[in-house]
């Protein structure tokens, strides 16, 4: 993992390169209708190509800030000093520079990052036109994207009840398009169960690294906090995104109506005005709960409506990542090797 | 418009459903998938608001259908006037029964009685003739068919229901055989000319109490074409016991003897109550009897006592709802006093001669006093004893002035007994039977004679006519004096002895009296006589055919024949009932109007009285069964207005029914529900493809 430090050497990359490693801290001054909107995104068949609309969108929005040091970027450059390995050398930048820079292996300092996301039957909910399980699964992609533009490993675990799908964090040619697919699959599982995935995520997973959860947590919240317990002792460090419906959140049905339960199969004869402000206050009582959970662990915890523009979505990731740096740099704990 | 079957109406109250479905918001056929359902709890259906009632015109479809169908299944039709019934035009002759027995006194029995007399004669039809009879232990004709066919046809019924009303139940008992019978025979009245008749009925107004005598059906042969109808009427308080007396006093008790009457008291089979009080009435001092008397049963008890020289006459029994039966009416009787005049030299201590037996012979009762008058034959009677006398006994030879006294008592009709003591008394007896050739002499024979070819028939013998006490063998005779019974003319031999077939008891009609002549004596030296068992009953024989035993009966139940015979020597008689009403009754008339219960009282000198009860059977009020009547073959109908009833009804059915079959209403009726149903179904699917929301409420 790298975390924020402040140097003076790297070269300010261009944003849109590819070859960029390092970020300002973004700040968006943009009015949310310049977004792209959801809706028009979902539109677009290819998850990659979705990720890609977005990603762009974002550098495109993003302006240059005064803040250093925030970067997912690993590959250091160092001043010399005797002692080094001198095969470190880099010995381009010291033509360029006429001065001595170590530089350290990408392997080593490189984001490994794996992307856990929820593919229940609960997330293939949409009261528009697209799902949760596509909102997640274009968030997973446009993370997925980021951080491989910048050169980062990354990995996915899809799960339901139990792992569906497992691709190491890796940042060879070719894993990116293995992602997408394996992101592209219909969700076949039935139930939610975090534990499971969390579980299995902490034993394969040995390597620390970034760990970003896309889920609904509609799921009981019990063994929840034992497993992130988990992963953070692990010294990974974790985002949970919670997804939601609006019509989750808002629970605007107007009408009686038997309603089917896309889990369990279940269905229930319900009038939305009779009972509303009881869901309403069981949904939040449940996101609290999970938020205070996250709030305890040091783990970062997003809840957004999947009407939220993904770049904004991105933005909070960076943003939340960048806090977080900032956090660790004022306690001086500066660690520079994974 | 009519149904031929309405039942089938109460299916219009399935309209409520289509409604209540309207009302009902139904779960949605169409699911609402939804991510997760932790959070939801399910809401029970609700019933929409009245005002929320939805597609009304579809709900009126529905409704319709369903009416319609539930008045085709009723079969409706449309009624016409119904032609006359033809089979209605033969009348019926018609015996109204009405009981006026004592029972019929009970609670409000005669007025039920009367209401039904009253519907049997309003229902009866202009063709029908009626006879009206009352009936208690005899029938009596109220109105006869002859009197009903002279009425005038529009208020025979009137008429007759105020012959009914002038009748009020009596005080005697029910023969229900009689009355039956009786009607039955009544039909038998000739027929009015150019009238047929087809049914005859017997209407039987009646509480059909137990006590009802039913003997006389047995074996009677009723003819075909005669139905009995039972109108029975019942009591609503079924609680009834009634007092009857048992026995008058014992007989043979001593006059002092304080015992009272006894009593029966007898509880209905459908008692609801068991104990009862019996007290005296106007006797305040007297202590009441409890008793206690299971329904159904009857007990006897003695009656409450009574201080000496008190008299109860009136025994009152309290606990029961009915009054008419609770009063038992009692006269105390009076012992008769009857002289028996002895002529004989003879002391009464002298336990050889007959006057010392003939005295101890004689007890006292509480009903006759025996009085005997001994006199010596020397000595001249006062007339006054002589007249007083029933019974005169001679034992010797008279002198000639008692043989005129004993000519004027027998010619007064009364009985002389000459036990001739010795061959010497034949001269008396020749001067009394006016027989001068008539002789006696002591008779010889070798130990002792004994009676034999004794006349059983006679009265004097008939109390030992049964083979138990006809054995005079052990009396055996040391002496007797033969009879020249030729010498005596109409003379009839009762007993002879064994011996020669001599005469040993003679009557001989002396002028309107009778001699009996005794050919011994029966003091130890004549014969066993007196010492023997018959020889009491035999003197009382005697004296009861003297006339000097009257039969003293006391007691009667209604309706009964009292025998005023003996007191009735004088031209008229009046008899005071117990209301207060004098009858004058003709000499030597059997007094018959005991018509009420009560104390009836004889002018004679000294007054007579007498207790009429009524009859104990009269109290057994539970209701006879029917089936005891069809017992004895008296062919029931059923009730008359319940058969009439279901025929009419039948009959009205069957009219309907083929109405019914020529209209076919409900043809039109499925035709219409259809028609509806198809409607109901293209407005439904109309409805349905309009948009979910409407269709939510199909």
């Amino acid at each position: 993992m790298s975390l924020p430090e402040l140097t003076e050497a790297p070269p300010r990359p261009r944003p849109d390169s590819a070859s960029t490693r390092t970020v300002q801290a973004p700040t968006l001054h943009t009015t949310p209708g310049s977004f792209i909107d959801p809706q028009a995104l979902m539109a677009i068949k290819n998850l990659e190509l979705r990720a890609k609309v977005v990603v762009e969108g974002f550098w495109n929005g993003l302006h240059r800030s005064p803040f250093h040091g925030f970067s997912v970027e690993f590959t250091e450059y160092r001043q010399y000093s005797p002692g080094d390995d001198p095969r470190y050398l880099d010995w381009k930048l010291y033509a360029r520079t006429d001065r001595y820079y170590i530089k350290k292996f990408e392997d080593e300092t490189n984001l490994r990052c794996h992307l856990l996301v929820d593919n229940s039957k609960s997330m293939g909910y949409g009261s528009g036109s697209y799902t949760k399980a596509q909102y997640a699964n274009t968030l997973a992609a446009t993370v997925a994207y980021f951080l491989y533009l910048q050169g980062d490993a990354v990995g996915l675990l899809t799960f339901d009840e139990q792992i569906r799908e497992y691709l190491p964090a890796r940042n060879r040619t070719g894993h990116l398009r293995h992602l997408m697919l394996a992101l592209d699959k219909p969700a076949a599982g039935t139930a939610t169960d975090l534990s499971a995935p969390l579980k299995r995520i902490a034993e394969i997973v040995t390597k620390r690294g970034l760990m970003v959860l896309i889920t609904d947590l509609l799921a009981p919240i019990g063994t929840l906090e034992k497993h992130l317990i988990a992963l953070t002792a692990c010294r990974h460090e974790v985002t949970v995104f919670h997804v939601l419906d609006p019509v989750e959140l808002s629970f605007n049905f107007e009408k009686a109506l038997m309603f089917h339960d896309l889990e369990s199969g279940r269905d229930l004869f319900i009038n939305p005005a009779d009972i509303r402000k009881e869901y309403l206050r069981k949904l939040t009582a449940h996101n609290a709960a999970a938020q205070a959970i996250c709030l305890k662990l040091g783990i970062g915890y997003q809840r957004f409506g999947i009407d939220r523009p993904l770049e904004l979505a991105l933005f909070d990731f960076l943003r939340e990542r960048m806090q977080r740096g900032k956090k660790i740099k004022r306690t001086g704990s500066i660690r520079t090797k994974a | 418009m009519s149904f031929l079957a309405p039942l089938f109406l109460l299916g219009t109250l399935a309209v409520a459903l289509p409604i209540l479905f309207h009302l009902i918001r139904r779960t949605s056929r169409e699911r609402m998938p939804f991510s997760s359902l932790m959070f939801l709890s399910p809401t029970p259906p609700r019933v929409t608001r009245h005002s929320r009632l939805e597609n009304i015109l579809l709900l009126l479809l529905r409704c319709l259908v369903l009416l319609l169908l539930a008045l085709g299944f009723a079969r409706p039709f449309l009624q016409k006037p119904r032609a006359a019934d033809p089979s209605s035009d033969t009348g019926k002759r018609i015996v109204l029964l009405l009981d006026t027995s004592a029972s019929m006194r009970r609670d409000n029995l005669w007025a039920l009685a009367q209401a039904k007399a009253d519907e049997v004669l309003r229902t009866a039809k202009l063709a029908d003739q009626v006879a009206v009879f009352t009936f208690d232990r005899q029938a009596r004709p109220l109105v006869t068919f002859e009197q009903w066919s002279s009425m005038d046809a529009g208020q025979r019924a009137g008429l007759t229901m105020q012959q009914v009303r002038s009748v009020t139940p009596g005080w005697f008992s029910t023969r229900l055989c009689d009355a039956i019978l009786t009607a039955a025979e009544s039909f038998d009245e000739k027929l009015p000319e150019q009238q047929t008749f087809g049914l005859r009925e017997i209407v039987l107004i009646s509480d059909l109490q137990e006590g009802s005598h039913l003997d006389g059906l047995q074996g009677y042969e009723w003819p075909r074409d005669i139905q009995v109808i039972i109108e029975p009427i019942r009591a609503r308080r079924t609680t009834n016991s009634g007092v009857q007396l048992v026995t008058e006093h014992d007989e043979t008790a001593a006059p002092s003897s304080d015992s009272g009457p006894r009593i029966r008291v007898l509880n209905a089979n459908d008692s609801k109550r068991e104990q009862f009080q019996i007290r005296w009435e106007g006797v305040p001092e007297a202590e009441p009897l409890d008793v206690y008397v299971p329904p159904g049963q009857n007990r006897i008890f003695a009656a409450p006592k009574l201080a000496p020289g008190i008299k109860g006459e009136r025994l009152v029994l309290n606990g029961d709802d009915e009054e008419f039966d609770n009063k038992a009416f009692f006269v105390q009787p009076k012992a008769d006093t009857v002289s028996v005049l002895y002529l004989g030299n003879e002391t009464e201590t002298d336990s050889a001669q007959p006057l010392y037996y003939l005295k101890r012979a004689f007890q006292q009762t509480r009903n006759q006093i025996v009085q005997i008058i001994a006199r010596r034959v020397d000595t001249p009677l006062a007339a006054a004893e002589v007249q007083n006398a029933h019974l005169m006994i001679v034992t010797e030879s008279l002198p000639e002035e008692q043989v005129k006294t004993a000519e004027q008592f027998l010619n007064a009709g009364k009985t002389v007994l000459f036990a001739m003591k010795a061959p010497a008394a034949a001269s008396t007896i020749a001067r009394l039977t006016a027989s001068p050739g008539f002789n006696a002499e002591e008779a010889s024979m070798p130990r002792y004679a004994m009676l034999a070819e004794i006349n059983f028939e006679h009265p004097l013998f008939l109390p030992f006519a049964d083979p138990r006490f006809s054995d005079f063998t052990k009396i055996h005779f040391w002496k007797y004096r033969r009879i020249e019974i030729d010498k005596l003319p109409r003379a009839r031999v009762l007993a002879r002895f064994d011996q020669k077939a001599n005469p040993a008891l003679v009557e001989v009609p002396v002028g309107k009296g009778h001699l009996l002549l005794l050919g011994s004596g029966w003091h130890p030296t004549d014969s066993q006589l007196a010492l023997s068992s018959k020889f009491v009953p035999l003197l009382y024989s005697i004296l009861e055919q003297s006339g000097g035993l009257k039969a003293q009966r006391l007691q009667y139940v209604v309706g009964d024949p009292v025998s005023l015979v003996i007191t009735n020597g004088a031209a008229t008689l009046n008899v005071t009932k117990p209301d207060g009403s004098t009858v004058a009754l003709p000499k030597g008339d059997n007094f018959t109007q005991s018509d009420q219960p009560g104390i009836f009282t004889i002018d004679a000198q000294p007054p007579v009285r007498f207790a009429v009860n009524l009859d104990p059977a009269e109290t057994k009020t539970a209701p006879l069964p029917v089936e005891e009547l069809e017992r004895f073959g008296v062919p029931l109908k059923k009730d008359r207005t319940v058969e009439t009833a279901q025929r009419e009804e039948k009959k009205r059915y069957l009219l309907a029914a083929e109405q019914e079959k020529q209209q076919k209403l409900w043809r039109w009726m499925i035709v219409a529900a259809l028609i509806m149903l198809i409607a109901e179904t293209w407005l439904a699917g109309r409805l349905v493809h309009r948009g979910p929301a409407s269709a939510e409420a199909v």
